[in-house]
């Protein structure tokens, strides 16, 4: 007789997690083929950190995609259509400086990201405005974001299909502490 | 791999074959694209699917005879592409030499000699007194990447040409050990080129001719400069970085005429050889590595050894539609000339992109040597090394002319130790291969036909798109990359400075995007057999194998010179300059430099009449790309597989060029 | 227009050997089904009325009842399993004129599967020779034609029933099938083997044409593009190399040489667009450039926005891709 009431009482929260589950569950398989994120970035996104005199707005623009399963997978497939794969290898560099690692030279917000893709960078990165439609560069922002663990572990896909790149990594692409020793700082580096 | 341990993994694969086929049933699949016969074998713990060969199509109950039988013919085969165990040649016997100008013990340009041999006839530092070699001065180059450049000495100067960004410094020697700048030349070229260098911002150096300092810059210019005052004589633009084209090769001064190429093989770029006036720097011909004839410059003199190279317009119909615009074929390595057959020979670099499965057919003239004209450019023999290459096989290595005893007579020839693991002997008037013989181990290929010139490739190893290949040998830089190897004709001997590297590597779709990369692979490399990374091979010519062998941990990215002294000079990536006795490799002498050394040693004697030894320490190129980009080495693809090869090497050295002169006391 | 006279997509419509094989199987299969069925529902007839008849009769106990039921569970065996062995039998016996691919087959086709469209090489064995395009395939009739298989990302099927039956592309493998059109004309097939979205919108058309067609047509799509001369084509050649279109797309004898997307180098030369879902008109193209994600919600293909004029001009020269 004890027991009924206390399953009872047990449901209600036992539904609000399940339901909770769901909504994060739905949001991260969540797929939104015609929608419009933002065309751009706001007018002003920093590259550098120093502000003279008082520090002004330092509020990041959130990416649409940010937990989007799909938005990530999206991005993973375009970071190899579009040959940022030919520079940025799977994320360890090449030509171009690794993305997976805790080091960025032009900021590591969605906006900076984004801003680097649309704009380039003069030691080699180049200018894809008007090669890639603002939907796409959101995915690719996401996809680089969690490569070095800037995006939420919901959102990440389990595996490559490629040949296993990442060393004892076999069930989770990109990385979870993007710390390294022996670097020295790469200021002068693209 | 040992033959015994083949044998063993080729009868642990039979074993698995059957053990299936008796288990599971069998699932045989003709696969009639390239005629093999292929097993489905799901339960094999290294891999999901392996590729046999027609040997296996025969019925069940014979297949246990059949696969010990060809267990035995594997072992016949891999015993024939591994590398002769080395032997001193015998005292007495023929050895290759050379005809030498005479030494006037300057350096003016990067291989010395027209020939290439980087052989200086110095003879103060011997392998009796080496080990007293010291450090007399330095000089800090101010540039953080690789430094695969070698230095010059004209008129008691010092030119020194930096990576990108291609700072010329003119040293004067007349001053003692403080050796001032006399000037410096800054090229400033466009920072955006940066992006579009497969493989380090590197440069190799200038050349001297007719008063003038002449190199190339990343962004595609030639330029010379007034070798005493440092001004700009002449500048031309011969390519574009949108293209994806950049330079980093060291030209050659022929004639008048200054020999300049492209790189980018990995950008979808189309290779060409350009010859500008010395005077003017005006363009006087191009010859480009794919196209039609007459772009090629092929013309009635076109006369190839092998009936595989002979044809009508082969570098559009070894291509499907117009990929020959976009197939590679760059020309950044060495030329050497022949001054009496009046012949300038190079080699071409890989076809693009990597992926072979979007490039069906030869490929030509990619991975391949041309012998030219200078005068006009017109070719006079091509015969390509790699044919369909596979593994990015660039040709693009150094072609020492020497003269070799061959059965009996002396031959003219061109040594050209090739990307794909062969040290190619050719006579340098026909193209005619008299022997290619491996000096690494090679597992993609079985041997160069001499009757008809064409390299057998091991089918297994041609991976297809999505399908992971293990066991690549050698890896994609090659037995040997760009780093320059040296010849005494005091010994005979060629000193090969290279790398023992295999890979695992996956082909992609790769997409043509101009001034992108255009690759489609994904590559894992490993230590090779032995595991040890780097080796420096004496190689007789006359006898087609290794005299001697030296191992080193990490792969030998910089050039060797060779002095008669008897003394062989050379560097490894931890940064050590090494010099070792040109008879025996017995090591003589070494001194830790500041980083990594990639650089081409060099001689010269000094305005005090003492002879003085020269190297850039500075680490990057390819081989250094994880120290000098700061690449991370959790991801094993970077800089095209070769971090996984060298992650430890942020370890063993730091970046930052210096220059390094050492005298004897 | 062209797409009327496409056959009825149904494996009992067979032009091809191979389809002619498979429908005998069916038919067959339906024959014996049938047959057995009648039997089925005979049997049960018969006992339903010889029980009906007892009762009538008042008799509780039926004296033989279990030798007959012995003899009858007997018999259903026996006939199932020499029914099962007849059709193994056949089966095998279809499958073994389905499996060999005939030695002279003057024609090989490389077919990858992309989500969600076919990219189709035509593996000449003089290389220069090949060209790539997608989505329809040209036959010559009465000619074996052999086909390699593999995919880009996911497995896909392709299945024409009027001429074969289904073959997968794995990614990463090579399959090989093949077959012959006896009778010239359009024929439908389709992506059989879910693979994601727009499996549905995963349709290809085998253009089986008399031989001297074919080949006028191959030579047709040997050529490279033709530069536009035209000042509108010529604008539409430049919005096409300078924006998104040459990041996904080939265009033989342009700058454009990604093959992230389909082929366009002859556009203009297929009846449909998308895989088969929209016949190739203007008005269909300009909607699938800038909306493709309406037509096909999940395709590849993003958005594109465009000015009207570019967009005009896009148009004028994608329909000169002849």
């Amino acid at each position: 007789m004890m027991l009924r009431p206390l399953a009872c009482r047990a449901r209600t929260p036992l539904l609000l997690v399940g339901a909770a589950l769901a909504v994060v569950g739905c949001r991260r398989e969540e797929r939104r083929f015609r929608e419009s994120p933002p065309a751009t970035t706001p007018s002003a996104v920093r590259v550098s950190a120093l502000q003279p005199g008082t520090m002004a707005d330092t509020s990041h623009m959130p990416n649409p995609y940010e937990s989007s399963a799909y938005a990530q997978s999206e991005g993973q497939r375009l970071f190899g259509w579009y040959n940022c794969a030919g520079c940025h290898a799977n994320g360890g560099g090449g030509m171009g400086p690794p993305l997976m690692d805790d080091e960025w030279i032009y900021g590591s917000s969605p906006e900076n990201i984004y801003n680097t893709i649309i704009q380039g960078r003069p030691n080699g990165m180049p200018s894809f405005a008007g090669k890639i439609p603002s939907p796409q560069i959101w995915q690719l922002v996401t996809y680089v974001r969690s490569l070095s663990g800037l995006t939420p572990m919901s959102g990440r896909s389990a595996r490559t299909e490629h040949m296993n790149f990442y060393q004892g990594a076999q069930s989770m692409q990109g990385a979870q502490t993007p710390k390294n020793s022996f670097r020295p700082p790469a200021s002068e580096f693209p | 791999m040992s033959v015994a341990r083949e044998q063993v993994e080729c009868l642990h694969h039979s074993l698995i074959i059957l053990l299936c086929l008796a288990a599971r049933g069998y699932a045989f699949r003709d696969d009639a694209r390239n005629g093999r016969f292929r097993a489905l074998i799901f339960t094999h713990p290294m891999t999901l699917r392996m590729s046999y060969e027609r040997r296996f199509r025969v019925p069940f109950r014979f297949l246990l005879l059949v696969t010990l039988a060809a267990c035995t013919r594997e072992d016949v085969a891999s015993r024939a592409r591994e590398p002769a165990a080395p032997a001193l040649p015998a005292s007495g016997t023929p050895r290759a030499t050379v005809t030498l100008d005479a030494e006037d013990g300057q350096w003016t340009r990067a291989a010395k000699s027209l020939s290439g041999i980087r052989y200086s006839q110095l003879a103060q530092i011997t392998a009796d007194n080496v080990r007293n070699l010291r450090p007399v001065w330095t000089f800090s180059t101010s540039v953080l990447r690789g430094h695969e450049e070698a230095p010059l000495v004209v008129n008691n100067t010092m030119y020194i040409l930096t990576p990108y960004p291609n700072l010329l410094y003119a040293l004067d020697l007349t001053k003692g050990d403080s050796a001032p700048t006399k000037w410096m030349y800054n090229p400033k070229p466009q920072s955006e080129a940066q992006g579009v260098a497969c493989c380090d911002v590197v440069n190799r150096g200038p050349v001297f001719a007719n008063g003038s300092i002449i190199f190339n810059t990343l962004d595609n210019h030639v330029i010379a400069v007034d070798a005493a005052t440092g001004a700009e004589k002449w500048n031309t633009k011969v390519g574009e970085i949108n293209n994806g084209e950049t330079m980093t090769m060291s030209p050659l001064v022929v004639k008048n005429m200054v020999l300049v190429g492209n790189s980018g093989g990995e950008m979808g770029v189309r290779g060409w050889l350009k010859a500008l006036d010395l005077g003017s720097g005006s363009v006087r011909w191009t010859a480009y590595s794919t196209g039609p004839d007459s772009e090629v410059l092929i013309g009635a003199r076109f006369k190839p050894h092998y009936p595989k190279d002979r044809g009508k317009d082969l570098g559009v119909s070894t291509w499907t539609g117009a990929q020959w615009k976009i197939g590679g074929g760059t020309v950044w390595g060495w030329i050497s000339y022949d001054p009496t057959l009046n012949l300038v020979y190079y080699g071409t670099a890989n076809p693009g992109p990597w992926n072979p499965d979007q490039r069906p057919g030869d490929n030509k003239w990619t991975s391949s040597i041309f012998a030219r004209d200078p005068d006009t450019g017109e070719a006079v023999w091509a015969y390509q090394m790699s044919p369909h290459d596979l593994h990015d096989y660039d040709g693009v290595n150094e072609n020492l002319l020497i003269d070799v005893p061959w059965k009996g007579q002396t031959r003219h020839v061109l040594i050209h130790p090739d990307r794909n693991g062969y040290v190619y002997m050719m006579d340098r008037a026909t193209g005619e291969v008299l022997s290619a013989e491996p000096f690494v181990h090679i597992t993609t290929t079985h041997g160069v036909d001499l009757a008809n010139g064409m390299l057998r490739y091991e089918p297994s190893k041609h991976g297809r798109v999505g399908e992971v290949v293990r066991d690549i040998c050698p890896a994609s830089p090659g037995g040997k990359d760009w780093q320059p190897s040296s010849f005494s004709p005091r010994t005979g001997l060629v000193y090969l400075p290279h790398q023992n590297l295999c890979q695992d590597s996956e082909g992609l779709e790769a997409n043509y995007i101009a001034g992108t990369p255009y690759v489609g692979m994904n590559v894992v490399m490993t230590a090779g057999p032995g595991g040890n990374r780097g080796e420096l091979t004496a190689w007789d010519p006359a006898a087609g194998r290794a005299a001697w062998k030296l191992t080193e941990d990490l792969p030998v990215w910089s050039g060797t010179l060779a002095t008669a002294g008897d003394v062989v000079f050379y560097g490894t990536m931890d940064g050590w300059f090494k010099a070792v006795d040109a008879r025996t490799g017995a090591k003589l002498w070494q001194y830790k430099t500041g980083s990594g050394i990639i650089g081409q040693p060099m001689t010269y004697r000094g305005p005090d009449g003492k002879q003085y030894v020269a190297i850039m320490s500075g680490v990057g190129g390819w081989a250094g790309a994880i120290v000098a980009g700061n690449l991370d080495p959790r991801d094993s693809t970077a800089a095209l597989g070769m971090v996984a090869a060298m992650k430890d090497l942020p370890s063993k050295t730091t970046k930052g060029g210096t220059l390094y002169v050492f005298a004897l006391p | 227009m062209l797409l009327q006279a496409v056959h009825t997509q149904s494996s009992l419509d067979p032009v091809g050997p191979l389809a002619a094989n498979t429908a005998r199987l069916w038919w067959f299969a339906l024959a014996v089904a049938t047959v057995v069925y009648l039997l089925v529902i005979a049997t049960a007839c018969w006992a339903l009325a010889r029980a009906r008849r007892r009762e009538r009769r008042g008799e509780l106990l039926d004296p033989g009842g279990e030798g007959r039921m012995t003899t009858g569970v007997t018999w259903s065996i026996a006939a199932t399993v020499v029914i099962l062995l007849v059709f193994l039998g056949y089966d095998l016996s279809v499958g073994r004129t389905l499996s060999p691919i005939p030695k002279a087959h003057p024609l090989t086709i490389e077919v990858t599967g992309h989500q969600w469209w076919w990219e189709v090489q035509y593996a000449d064995s003089a290389v220069h020779d090949r060209f790539t395009t997608a989505n329809e395939i040209h036959v010559p009739v009465g000619q074996p034609v052999l086909f390699l298989l593999t995919a880009a990302d996911v497995i896909h099927s392709m299945w024409v029933p009027n001429l074969a039956g289904k073959k997968d592309l794995v990614p990463g493998y090579t399959q090989s099938f093949w077959f012959k059109a006896d009778t010239a004309g359009t024929y439908r097939g389709q992506c059989a083997e879910f693979c994601g979205h727009q499996h549905a919108k995963m349709a290809m058309f085998i253009i089986a044409e008399p031989l001297q067609q074919y080949q006028t047509w191959v030579a047709g799509q040997r050529d490279t593009a033709s530069t536009p001369t035209d000042s509108v084509a010529a604008r539409g050649h430049t919005v096409f190399m300078t924006g998104t279109c040459a990041m996904c797309h080939n265009i033989e004898g342009t700058t454009a040489g990604s093959h992230a997307g389909p082929d366009l180098t002859h556009l203009a030369s297929r009846r449909t667009i998308a895989a088969g879902t929209l016949p190739n008109t203007r008005g269909n193209l300009a909607g699938w450039i800038v909306d493709p994600q309406r037509i096909k919600p999940g395709a590849k293909m993003p958005p594109n926005q465009l000015r009207p004029s570019d967009l005009d001009a896009l148009l004028t020269y994608l329909q000169s891709l002849k």
